[in-house]
């Protein structure tokens, strides 16, 4: 199983290299650091993971290799969503999103995949890639969790995050009680939004009012959703501690 | 910044006609008073509970930011002497932007023996995560409930005696705009006594904060929150344990805190966050009784329109023209009737009286101390600004204020600026020195630089609106729309430049709470009218004497005749005015309104005419920051930035001046 797991690191590094334009054998060795090993890109081989060319200069993912590396890169990147935005970590992002992308079922990512609201990019930037679940999230509004800009005017909705960069504009939206789980109702979005929270009309830009994340009406109208919730919330509490142990990565 | 040996009242800054009260005021009060410091979210009703406790007068109005200064005041209750403080809105005691840091540093600094903590009932979770904040101090509070005829009237009940049984505080109900509950109030400040927070962080948490807490030595104020707050790098707490402990000691209190951050993994505030939320909650379900049906709020209809764009610029629009037909017609009227009734019969009788030509003219000539001095400020000036003062306080009671940021967010867009910068520049509106304070709020340099510029450059203040309304009225509403129009242009030309100027930075985020909509209170408009008229003529009626007895001695000596021949190429040949202006402009530096006293003069005696009376206005509105506002800005600026600034408002003013008036020359 230690093997399966440093496999699944080569097909992580093979994958960046594919998404920079790469695919030399020195920029995999560097890529890997210090603890390189050539069995590893044996047992690639033997999995038919991976190429190599004639010369052993080159390397690239095969068929199977890309699909398996494009669920651990779309597991890793969704896992530093979850911990950036819900979980507010600004620290140790890469270390938990490490540990994670061992443990998860695509099931299970699917729907974290669901509830975000099919993020399209990792808070460093970099591309998610799509599920089967965004594919379908266009017709069948599955999505859990919107911007307010996409809601409504007269709509309420609960908090699920908010998502600012800034630690300022999290302390102001707090001390206005915008924070995760209150109720906000959307009252106009030109010239500028105005919410209503908690019995108070506030003015935001729009930058704000897109980092405030709430989750769509109609997932807490019916109630079978609600334990649901609650249950990725101590499960995400939990798997805390899990990640804190990811020293190689 | 925290400093040590710095008193906080550095930030009372002595601006009179707000009332704030100057630092000398305050060293009278003997050494036994207690000091009772009134605290709350913005728009909470401080002020007017800090009127009611000592019966003197803090600005009262309906919006955040209305009071920025710190002012003093004293209570009586049986035979104990309290003075108290009325302060600034405070969100929280973590501060991220210096200016948030008066409030918290007043209360390190004198270290109160009451805090009352101010709540709006309408806001009650808001106004608990304060409170919590608070109680962590152990300071005795006083808990007040404020505005409980609005929460009733909204069919919504809070009950005070169970949020005293948790906190531990005594709590009273308060509707401070009638003075009900002050009596209360003033009691239960004799019996405030710490709070209790039932909130446990957590064992590790608690252990972590005991840890910081034990290194902290005596000299740190409250240094159970002292902890607490290092532990969320309060990024402006480094400085006052610095200030307040050894090297040796700050270092094991840094390796401390870094420590007990490190178990937590960047999840401390959160986890504080969340611990105070659920407390948040749990308390105010427990008071918070709420009826199932209740009348609409009509209130909040009226709010949304005003900012909507279909009926906020109507609405907008009305509101201006209203005012400007009241100040035209009303206010002239009551100007021209007080000079025929009381100005002429002195002004003859005394000419009988007084033969000496010297003393003639001295007295009642054109600079004379009672044409300029008191004729001007009483009967010219005041029935202007009293119309003027009662609209706008009309206005600011309302809270209509605030929701002009809304309306003009896109337009503020335009120039570069973020939302941020909106309040301070509406804010001008009222007073340019007062706005300026508020734009210390602005974290962007580049933008507080060109907010602070606008706000000094073509924005007209409350005195300013009124008086120049008035002026143009005289030659119609075409001079009055397109005097407005250019000053408008003016500002947008100047934020579009200096945007391109000056170079780019992070920029600030817009984050405004609205102030409900409120039926303003006669009894309070009319008595902040009031003050607002007598902190006028307490200042005015001064500088109006002495700029009177300056221009008179200038013209007997003959410097203002030669003053006039230099200057002569410019005011009437480029600017096309009549050299009596050149009298309004030195007056500019002395009182902004002796300068409008005089071109009102110009205007009723026919010596301007229409292109004249735009250019003039035009020209003074821009011409010349007032002092009190020079000084802020040399505050926040420092001398270089401020003379810089000054002088290029001062020559640009008179460019555009003169480019205006050859334009309208073009045109008519
Ligand atoms: N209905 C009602 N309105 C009140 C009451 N007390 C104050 N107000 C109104 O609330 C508004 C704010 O009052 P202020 O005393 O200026 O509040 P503040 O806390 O000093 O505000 P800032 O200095 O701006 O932070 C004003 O319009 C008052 O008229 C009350 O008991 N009932
Ligand atoms: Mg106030
Ligand atoms: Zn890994
Ligand atoms: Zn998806």
């Amino acid at each position: 199983m230690k093997n399966a797991m440093e496999i699944d690191e080569y097909l992580e590094a093979l994958w960046h290299m594919k998404e920079d334009g790469k695919d030399s054998m020195a920029e995999l060795k560097a890529g890997i650091g210090g603890s390189f090993s050539p069995d590893i890109i044996a047992d690639c081989l033997s999995e038919h993971l991976a190429t190599v060319s004639d010369d052993e200069q080159t390397v690239v993912l095969t068929f199977k290799g890309e699909e398996r590396a494009r669920r651990i890169i779309r597991a890793h990147r969704l896992a530093e969503r979850l911990l950036f935005d819900v979980m507010g970590m600004t620290k140790n992002l890469e270390e938990g999103a490490c540990e994670f992308e061992h443990v998860v079922t695509p099931a299970l990512v699917d729907s974290i995949c669901t509830m975000l609201g099919h993020p399209k990019e990792s808070p460093q930037g970099l591309p998610i890639p799509p599920g089967d679940c965004c594919d379908t999230a266009a017709t069948t509004i599955e999505s859990s969790v919107v911007h307010l800009t996409e809601m409504e005017i007269g709509q309420s909705a609960r908090v699920a995050y908010v998502n600012c960069r800034k630690d300022h504009e999290l302390h102001r939206l707090n001390g206005l009680q915008i924070r995760p789980g209150v109720t906000v109702k959307l009252h106009q979005t030109y010239p500028s939004f105005v919410i209503e929270c908690e019995g108070s009309n506030i003015a935001l830009d729009e930058q704000i009012a897109n980092n405030i994340c709430v989750w769509r009406e109609k997932k807490y109208a019916s109630k079978p959703d609600e334990p649901k919730v609650k249950k990725k919330r101590t499960f995400f509490g939990k798997g805390l501690g899990l990640f804190s142990k990811c020293k190689k990565c | 910044m925290i400093k040590q040996n710095n008193s906080p009242n550095d930030d009372v800054i002595p601006v009179s006609h707000h009332g704030a009260v100057s630092v000398e005021g305050i060293s009278e009060t003997p050494r036994k008073a207690k000091k009772a410091v009134v605290v709350g979210l913005p728009n909470s009703g401080k002020s007017q509970i800090f009127n009611n406790l000592t019966g003197e007068y803090s600005i009262v109005a309906n919006y955040p930011l209305s009071t920025i200064v710190v002012k003093k005041g004293q209570m009586r209750v049986s035979d104990e002497i309290y003075e108290v403080y009325d302060t600034p809105g405070l969100y929280c005691l973590f501060i991220h932007s210096e200016d948030e840091l008066a409030v918290r540093d007043l209360i390190y600094q004198e270290r109160p023996d009451v805090l009352v903590l101010c709540i709006d009932a309408n806001l009650i979770k808001q106004s608990l995560v304060l409170a919590a904040d608070l109680i962590e101090l152990q300071i005795p509070m006083v808990i007040a409930i404020n505005a409980i005829d609005e929460t009733s009237r909204k069919g919504m009940w809070i009950d005070s005696a169970t949020l005293s049984q948790i906190t531990g505080v005594p709590v009273v109900e308060s509707i401070a705009i009638k003075g009900i509950g002050t009596n209360k109030l003033k009691a239960a400040i004799q019996k405030a006594r710490p709070g209790r927070l039932p909130i446990h962080y957590g064992d590790m948490m608690a252990r972590g904060i005991d840890t910081v807490n034990s290194l902290l030595p005596d000299t740190i104020a409250y240094r159970h929150k002292t902890a607490i707050l290092s532990l969320l790098s309060d990024p402006f707490l480094d400085k006052y344990l610095m200030d307040n402990c050894s090297d040796d000691q700050f270092k094991k209190i840094r390796e401390a805190v870094d420590d007990v951050q490190g178990v937590f993994k960047g999840n401390l505030a959160r986890t504080i966050n969340h611990k105070r939320a659920e407390w948040v909650d749990s308390t105010a379900d427990k008071i918070i009784k709420r009826q199932e049906a209740f009348t609409g709020r009509f209130s909040e209809t009226i709010a949304r329109m005003c900012r909507s764009v279909i009926y906020g610029v109507p609405i907008l629009m009305s509101i201006i023209v209203a005012t400007y037909f009241l100040v035209v017609n009303v206010a002239n009227w009551i100007s021209t009737e007080m000079e025929n009734i009381f100005w002429a019969p002195v002004r003859a009788r005394l000419d009988t009286l007084i033969t000496y030509p010297f003393w003639n003219d001295f007295f009642i000539g054109q600079y004379g101390v009672l044409t300029l001095g008191v004729a001007g400020a009483v009967l010219t000036v005041l029935p202007i600004l009293s119309v003027y003062f009662i609209l706008y306080n009309i206005l600011e009671d309302v809270g209509y204020i605030p929701n002009l940021s809304v309306l003009s967010k896109r337009v503020f867009d335009k120039i570069g600026l973020s939302g941020a910068s909106i309040m301070p520049m509406v804010l001008g509106f009222g007073c340019k020195t007062m706005a300026t304070l508020t734009a210390k709020s602005l974290t962007s340099p580049k933008e507080r630089y060109i907010t602070i510029f606008l706000i000094a450059f073509a924005l007209p203040c409350a005195p300013q609106i009124g008086l120049n309304m008035s002026l143009l009225g005289k030659a119609g509403i075409k001079a009055f729309l397109i005097t407005f129009g250019v000053l408008a242009a003016i500002e947008a030309a100047a934020g579009l430049i200096l945007n391109k100027i000056i170079k780019d930075d992070d920029k600030d985020s817009f984050i405004q709470a609205l102030p409900a909509i409120r039926m303003p209170n006669l009894n309070a408009v009319l008595k902040k009218t009031f003050y607002r008229l007598f902190w006028f003529l307490e200042e005015a009626l001064p500088a109006f004497m002495y700029a009177s007895i300056a221009m008179f001695t200038l013209e007997k000596t003959g410097i203002l005749k030669i003053i006039k021949i230099l200057f002569q190429p410019i005011v009437e040949g480029f600017l096309g005015l009549p050299s009596e202006m050149v009298d309004a402009l030195i007056l500019v530096i002395a009182r902004r309104e002796a300068a409008a006293a005089i071109i009102i003069k110009m205007s009723d005696n026919g010596h301007l005419n229409f292109i004249q009376t735009i250019v003039a206005v035009v020209l003074s509105t821009m011409f010349v920051p007032c002092l009190a506002h020079i000084g802020i800005i040399v505050k926040h600026q420092g001398w270089k930035s401020t003379v810089w600034m000054v002088v290029s408002i001062t020559v640009i003013s008179v460019i555009i001046s003169g480019v205006l008036n050859w334009l309208l020359y073009l045109i008519f």
